[in-house]
């Protein structure tokens, strides 16, 4: 854990190609759906990600004003089964900001342990609500290259001081 | 109006406050410590300090209230604890997503082995 990412992981128990073909192919089954993970929110919609380095990530859904398409990102590493990446921009980052999701497929005895880690939050500004609704207040703001080695130290610190009550 | 955790990252936009930052990390110092242990200027380190106490991050130990020279700084913890907090609202995010796309696989394709 370190750095100005969050990092979460699952068991699995299908191998990596499955995994990584449902993760991909299949997410709009199985991404949750709700104003908190969708910016269709309530609305009927579709969540899509194009296969391939350059593909998109979007959401496609109908909106009062018509059919309504809001890309996320592109996808930047695409290595089956081990190894996805993809931008995370928020609806309303403004331009160049962006966050980067790496999705990880490492093989285990009863399966496939998939590790998401989301990082970059130290370049997004802090005056724009979470795309996705999470209502913390500010963002992290745009403070620099050596913002990671930074945040290690602040997580490390806050982990040392809080440690959680789970470990 | 600047948000708090607005003015955190603003005063951290400087690398000698990051020095600063990391060095009180391992223990509260007196001024004349940090200036030494990263060959800044006296007056650098003053000024630098201030913006990181304005800013909320570090503050002075009660200490000798007449002699400013030999008051000791350390790291305040609530602003870093911020950053922790909306990282864990980002870790709750995809939780909630991983515990979705593991329910979808596995009642799907479970049973292969593997």
């Amino acid at each position: 854990m370190s750095g100005d990412q969050a990092r979460v992981s699952v068991l699995v128990k299908v191998p990596p190609d499955v995994a990584f073909r449902v993760f991909t192919e299949e997410i709009d089954l199985w991404w949750r759906r709700g104003p908190r993970y969708r910016v269709a929110g309530k609305r009927a919609g579709t969540i899509h990600m194009e296969p391939g380095v350059g593909g998109r990530l979007f959401e496609s859904f109908e909106a009062t004003s018509g059919a309504s398409l809001v890309e996320t990102g592109r996808v930047l590493v695409w290595e089956p089964p081990s190894r996805l990446t993809f931008e995370w921009r928020g609806s309303n980052f403004a331009p160049g900001e962006r966050t980067e999701v790496e999705v990880v497929f490492a093989p285990s005895r009863s399966g496939t342990q998939v590790t998401v880690t989301h990082r970059g939050w130290a370049a997004i500004r802090s005056d724009h609500p979470a795309r996705h609704g999470l209502d913390v207040g500010p963002f992290l703001r745009v403070i620099g290259l050596w913002w990671s080695d930074l945040a290690t130290s602040l997580r490390e610190h806050v982990a040392r001081a809080h440690p959680p009550p789970d470990e | 109006m600047r948000s708090s955790l607005d003015r955190t990252f603003v005063a951290l936009g400087d690398p000698a406050r990051l020095k600063v930052i990391s060095l009180l990390r391992k223990k509260p110092r007196r001024p004349s410590d940090i200036a030494e242990a990263l060959s800044m200027s006296r007056p650098a380190t003053s000024r630098h300090l201030r913006i990181l106490r304005q800013s909320g991050l570090v503050e002075e130990e009660p200490g000798d209230e007449d002699d400013a020279r030999v008051r000791m700084y350390r790291l305040r913890q609530q602003p870093f604890t911020k950053v922790r907090v909306w990282l864990d609202e980002v870790e709750s995010f995809w939780n909630d997503q991983l515990g979705a796309f593991k329910d979808h696989v596995e009642s799907r394709y479970g049973g292969h082995g593997g």
